[in-house]
């Protein structure tokens, strides 16, 4: 007879935690196709994520596929450089001794993550953080304050300046929401790991 | 503040502010991300540098 396996206790803030960040990896990876876009349109929220979210399902509820695979080429890749950059080292980098992106390579390593060999993209694209996020939460049930640390240093200090930069550009209309809808999620997360 | 306090406060703060109420909907959309989620072979063939017709004819006619 075998065994069944444990149980296994995910609080329900913790899931949810989870799921966001596996939502907003999904998002940033690629334009929502029409499945994605239905079910964020049937989805509603409550408390303080509740009005960002009301504003990306009816977003998502109008939106054609095409126009948002459309504007998320625009807008995130273009042709040359693109108009709003998903890499998030572009936005953390100050003086050009920097080099972010060698940091982080050394931080996933030291948390056991590496890119796999199929993937080009850099790990600092933010579709990729947001994944590690919900790896440390999901999979690995990281120590709160390893999540803190990873977030604080790589997600929080650039999520203002990607979200608001997307909301300026006169290419985006769709992603506005979900840029407004990562703000404020991220926001809540910092204040969240302010109380540990 | 013992740690366990401070996770509770965490915890209720999470719950409070709707994090924790979020689950579902999250859930109900992530499970269709991971069930839909993109090829990355798919997302390469809508970008990048293609040899078409149009460039090979640009190339054809830049020729000094």
């Amino acid at each position: 007879m075998t065994q069944a396996a444990p149980l296994e206790f995910v609080p329900p803030e913790e899931a949810a935690r989870a799921n966001l960040y596996a939502l907003l990896a999904r998002l940033f990876y690629a334009a929502p196709d029409a499945g994605l876009l239905r079910a964020l349109a049937d989805q509603t929220m409550e408390g303080e994520l509740a009005e960002p979210w009301k504003d990306l399902a009816h977003a998502a509820g109008k939106a054609d596929p095409e126009t948002v695979r459309e504007e998320y080429e625009t807008a995130f890749i273009g042709t040359g450089k693109a108009p709003v950059t998903l890499y998030t080292t572009a936005y953390a980098i100050k003086y050009s001794n920097e080099a972010p992106l060698a940091k982080l390579r050394g931080e996933l390593d030291r948390l056991g993550l590496a890119r796999r060999a199929e993937v080009r993209e850099p790990e600092d694209h933010f579709a990729a953080l947001c994944d590690v996020m919900r790896h440390l939460v999901a999979k690995q049930k990281s120590d709160l304050g390893e999540q803190q640390r990873f977030f604080s240093r790589w997600i929080y200090p650039i999520a203002g300046p990607l979200c608001a930069a997307i909301s300026r550009s006169d290419k985006t209309v769709f992603y506005k929401h979900v840029a407004r809808f990562a703000e404020r999620f991220c926001t809540l997360e910092h204040m969240a790991f302010e109380m540990l | 503040m013992s740690e366990r306090t401070t996770r509770l406060s965490r915890r209720n703060f999470l719950l409070t502010v709707g994090v924790g109420g979020a689950a579902t909907a999250a859930a109900v959309v992530a499970t269709k991300k991971s069930s839909q989620a993109p090829s990355g072979q798919g997302k390469r063939a809508t970008r990048g540098y293609q040899a078409s017709e149009h460039v090979n004819n640009y190339y054809r006619t830049a020729k000094v």
